[in-house]
């Protein structure tokens, strides 16, 4: 990503607040693991991000008013381990609790619909599934055999 | 030929998008806006990435802009997912990132919210991947993340470059933040980069702390480095050269290697 190292100036009593032009702070909506109320959105944000950071982003860039915010850190596993038997560790997280302002819920839609596709005439994919299934037919043993396999017998 | 055809798209576009501004400006801001936002459905939001946006063409006015930008972040958390078309697709397509060439012509206006823009497609990518890691399906055109990464980053060059030509300009600074060679106490000399304080620097005990001059008695040290390094790069000639000697003792008709 690109990094600009900003270098603020020093702050001294009285001036004007510090600004960000062009944040490279990114937030991941993520469907909460377990149940929220109805007008909590989680959200994974970067370490640096505050409380006060993720209101004012959410409320100056997209718009949305919000009454509180909570985070936490989520440790990342150390558990794992690598062909050389060493340590790997997943990279910790941090995790925001936004609650919305009064009178606005939010649930996670369902971005993967299952969609089920009616295959087109005399495409590549229908003769396959015919030709698929015209072999397991064949495959299948007589049925007047009554299950006596095929080397027995004349 | 590609190019060409996105040119004539985004020029069909401006034309379009000036239509109905012309529109709008006869109404009142209100249906203005309510025109827009029936406009900006149609197409697919892939042309948000690639395409030029055309908020602020020279002949629209502040107003205007304002009046748009308040009909696209008025979905608010939405935002952070695609279009409700676009999902379960297995890819959705998008244009090529911006280059830098194309980002040099445009102010630093649109360049600033075009990185707003771009920020919040990235946010959404990245809720998309995230939501695909979690259901362990395969993300719809995972490319577009990086197509957004890299426009972000040549974005970031232009306003570097705009920066740096108006300091040049102002102050004659090469550098944003100033610096200078400075010698430490081994002898070694290196970049120095200056830092604000507030305490001028003979008041300053962590400052004054630090040690930029070489004393006398390092000198014979700074010798023996010198020549640690020279020795090294001997023998490690003179090992080439040995080996060199020997691959020839054994195999006469060996090419010598140009290095």
């Amino acid at each position: 990503m690109p990094v600009t190292r900003l270098l603020y100036p020093l702050y001294q009593l009285g001036n004007p607040q510090l600004r960000i032009f062009r944040p490279n702070w990114f937030l991941t909506l993520t469907k909460p693991g377990k149940e929220q109320p109805p007008d909590t959105v989680q959200f994974r944000i970067p370490m640096e991000m505050t409380k006060y950071d993720v209101k004012n982003y959410l409320e100056k860039i997209y718009n949305v008013p919000v009454g509180a915010v909570r985070t936490r850190i989520q440790f990342g596993s150390n558990k794992k381990r690598n062909h050389l038997n060493q340590k790997v560790k997943q990279p910790d997280y941090k995790v925001a609790y936004v609650q919305l302002a009064p009178g606005q819920t939010f649930t996670f839609p369902d971005i993967f619909p299952q969609k089920d596709q009616a295959l087109v005439e005399g495409s590549v994919e229908e003769m396959q599934e015919k030709f698929m299934e015209d072999e397991k037919q064949r495959q299948k043993p007589d049925p007047r055999r009554g299950g006596v396999t095929e080397w027995f017998g004349l | 030929m590609a190019a060409s055809s996105t040119a004539g798209r985004v020029l069909t576009l401006c034309k379009q998008f000036q239509n109905v501004f012309r529109i709008s400006s006869a109404l009142k801001a209100q249906n203005g806006a309510v025109n827009l936002s029936n406009y900006r459905s149609h197409f697919n939001r892939e042309k948000s990435v690639s395409a030029a946006p055309s908020w602020c063409s020279p002949i629209t006015s502040v107003g205007q802009c304002r009046a748009l930008h308040t009909t696209i972040s008025r979905r608010g958390l939405d935002e952070f997912f695609d279009f409700s078309d676009n999902w379960g697709e297995t890819n959705v397509k998008s244009g090529a990132p911006w280059t830098a060439k194309q980002l040099r012509t445009k102010s630093s206006e649109d360049l600033h919210k075009l990185w707003y823009v771009l920020l919040k497609e990235k946010n959404m990518l990245l809720t998309l991947e995230q939501e695909a890691k979690r259901q362990k399906v395969q993300m719809p055109s995972p490319e577009r993340l990086r197509k957004v990464e890299r426009s972000m980053i040549r974005l970031e060059t232009v306003v570097n470059e705009r920066e740096t030509a108006l300091r040049l300009l102002q102050t004659g600074q090469e550098k944003g933040r100033p610096g200078a060679w400075r010698r430490n106490i081994f002898g070694y000399v290196y970049w120095y980069r200056f830092k604000e304080y507030a305490i001028p620097w003979y008041m300053n005990r962590r400052y004054k702390r630090k040690k930029f001059y070489t004393p006398n008695f390092v000198q014979p040290h700074i010798r023996l480095r010198i020549e640690k390094y020279l020795r090294q790069k001997a023998r490690q000639t003179i090992l080439k050269k040995q080996t060199q000697a020997k691959l020839k003792e054994k195999f006469p008709h060996m090419k010598i290697s140009s290095s």
